[in-house]
């Protein structure tokens, strides 16, 4: 073959997947690092504290001598009006926001992603129904879903969860159905045709992977939400029950002492906002990350 | 008489759209012989691809439409087999390399990976084998095998092409479509790539209808050549027939419309007018309107294909034995 331009040798190219492409992308990216290296913290801790505290005297037990201490070197975080450790509870509480919001958000990504591709690529009548009853539930707040919900089926950590889905849910077939559209109609998905793959293996090979990036961000901004959504119910009392130290609740419990020990309202406050945050920068460098404009 | 990969008669297609009746494909017949390369060739608009996609039984429904005709592949019509036979169909017997290369594979799949796929659709299971395999065909279309591991977006364009091509011939098909496989390459690549496609077509003893409005890629490459003007076949021939013994005045036009070595300085000459809108045809020969020879006769019925020897052409002039072409009098 003269015309052929590469000889084969055995020169080892640096072929680089997707994903160590986005990894080395992401790395440059402070804000990104930073949120991530939290994240990653918060759940180790969430994970530790289960085994190191016990739930009955660390985290709910009373001690009503030492109530009202202010933040130092004994209680980190103080204690609150009934002298729990308020540094223990925020470390404890992690794992139901972490929960719920993870949770919430992985049945919204299944249910949404699956009908928002089939919307997306069979269109039609089929597209018409999936994305009017999708409208139809984005129209309403996800709170009011949620109040609804938790007041018909009583509150309990799955109630909030299945409650707090349908909200990621619609979002996440808004994004699926767009990405699905506009490969539909993409060169290599004829082309899967033309070697005669079957249409369930060209969506689930070719289709899906392809829409990936925007809902890998889409999960991560969407689980901040869904934080601060679950908290919020919390806060209103449909939440977690208490004495559980769900942060939107201690947040709650902390508003009547606000002027005399405003630290019982505030470290809960500044769990769930540092928290959120850190997930919206890893999720606006995972934006970044994965826009293949920016590749080089 | 050599036997036929690919028979196709009667051949018509329709869009069906909201504005009209859009007939892409009127009445199309012809042949492709075993190791044989057929050039198509005609304006954007001919129906050129639709006919390409009507073979993979792939014509785009709705709106797209086969009337009428048959497709015998292989001694089957792939227009009567269900869809589970015909997605074994497509890659083994028949595969299909796209225009434009850029957008032809799947970005997050490997180039390996994606040669692999093909193969074990159509046979091997054993997943290393495939793979295997899939570097083989890399180095037959003269990619090194280290770059199996590549991502399409590490290519170049032409290397791109050269990794559709190894996935079109990655499972032996009998037939090879290309839809104007070079149409989105630079000049030097094209070359490459044309002398690529005519030496794969030898070794894997494959025929091949390559599709194109490039006369000169026919020229190089073609056995064969059917012209095709408003989803008719107009004139068919071998290259030698077509471009030295033309017979039909719109063929003549394409060459009339080319710049020529041997008259340089020469105006050219274009082919006056515009190809008549397909939801609206003439009744009468398509191409009458534009025809520097066209009678009243040519505006009332649509001339059928006349055999001249092996030298098809449908023009109503050939009734009469005397007529001739100017560019064949001429010399």
């Amino acid at each position: 073959m003269e015309t052929v331009t590469a000889k084969s040798t055995n020169v080892q190219y640096k072929s680089r997947s997707l994903a160590a492409e986005t990894w080395r992308r992401l790395r440059k990216n402070k804000g990104a690092v930073a949120g991530m290296v939290f994240i990653v913290i918060l759940v180790i801790a969430t994970i530790v504290s289960g085994f190191i505290y016990d739930y009955e005297t660390d985290i709910i037990g009373q001690n009503i001598s030492e109530r009202f201490t202010p933040p130092g070197l004994k209680y980190p975080f103080g204690t609150d009006q009934v002298g729990r450790n308020i540094f223990t509870r925020i470390i404890y509480g992690a794992r139901y926001s972490l929960t719920i919001s993870v949770g919430a958000v992985a049945i919204g990504l299944v249910v949404g992603v699956l009908f928002g591709s089939i919307a997306g690529f069979y269109g039609g009548l089929v597209d018409d129904l999936i994305m009017r009853v999708n409208d139809v539930l984005y129209a309403i707040p996800n709170i009011m879903i949620a109040v609804v919900v938790v007041s018909l089926f009583g509150t309990s950590t799955f109630n909030l969860l299945l409650a707090l889905s349908i909200n990621a849910a619609t979002s996440f077939a808004r994004i699926a159905r767009a990405s699905v559209m506009t490969l539909r109609g993409e060169e290599y998905i004829e082309a899967s045709y033309a070697i005669g793959l079957p249409q369930w293996k060209i969506i689930l090979k070719h289709i899906v992977p392809n829409c990936l990036s925007p809902i890998i961000v889409q999960t991560t901004l969407l689980i901040g939400t869904t934080i601060i959504a679950a908290s919020s119910l919390s806060f209103l009392g449909i939440g977690i029950p208490a004495p559980a130290p769900e942060w939107g609740a201690m947040l709650s419990e902390g508003r009547d002492y606000m002027r005399s020990a405003g630290y019982i309202c505030v470290i809960p406050g500044l769990a769930i906002m540092v928290t959120v945050l850190a997930l919206n920068l890893l999720g606006d460098g995972l934006r970044d990350a994965l826009d293949p404009k920016l590749k080089k | 008489m050599k036997e036929n990969i690919l028979e196709i008669k009667d051949l018509v297609v329709h869009y069906e759209t909201d504005e009209g009746c859009v007939r892409a494909v009127n009445n199309v017949s012809f042949s492709i012989g075993k190791k044989t390369i057929l050039g198509l060739v005609g304006e954007t608009g001919a129906g050129k691809t639709t006919t390409a996609l009507s073979i993979l039984n792939l014509v785009p429904n709705p709106p797209g439409v086969i009337k009428n005709g048959s497709i015998i592949l292989n001694g089957v019509d792939v227009l009567t087999l269900p869809e589970n036979k015909l997605q074994e169909v497509r890659g083994k017997d028949v595969a299909m390399i796209f225009q434009d290369p850029m957008t032809a594979l799947n970005p997050v799949m490997t180039i390996g990976e994606q040669i692999a796929e093909s193969i074990m659709l159509h046979g091997e299971k054993d997943k290393e084998k495939a793979l295997a395999r899939a570097k083989e065909m890399l180095e037959h279309v003269g990619i090194a095998a280290s770059r199996s591991g590549d991502y399409p977006h590490q290519l170049s364009g032409g290397m791109r092409q050269r990794v559709v091509i190894a996935i079109a011939l990655a499972c032996n098909p009998r037939l090879l479509i290309a839809d104007e496989p070079t149409t989105a390459l630079d000049v030097t690549i094209q070359a490459q790539i044309l002398e690529l496609i005519k030496e794969l077509n030898r070794k894997f003893d494959t025929s091949m209808l390559l599709i194109t409005h490039d006369l000169g890629v026919v020229a190089e490459v073609c056995d064969e050549v059917a012209v095709m003007y408003a989803g008719r076949i107009v004139e068919w021939g071998t290259a030698d027939e077509v471009f030295n013994h033309t017979l039909h005045p719109y063929t003549e036009g394409l060459f009339n419309s080319l710049p020529n070595l041997r008259k340089r300085g020469e105006d050219l000459v274009p082919i006056k007018g515009m190809m008549p809108d397909p939801m609206n045809l003439p009744e009468g020969c398509a191409f009458a309107p534009r025809c520097p020879y066209a009678v009243p006769q040519c505006e009332k019925e649509v001339p059928e294909l006349i055999k001249r020897g092996t030298h098809l052409v449908a023009c109503r002039a050939y009734e009469d034995g005397n007529f001739k072409l100017r560019r064949n009098s001429n010399g």
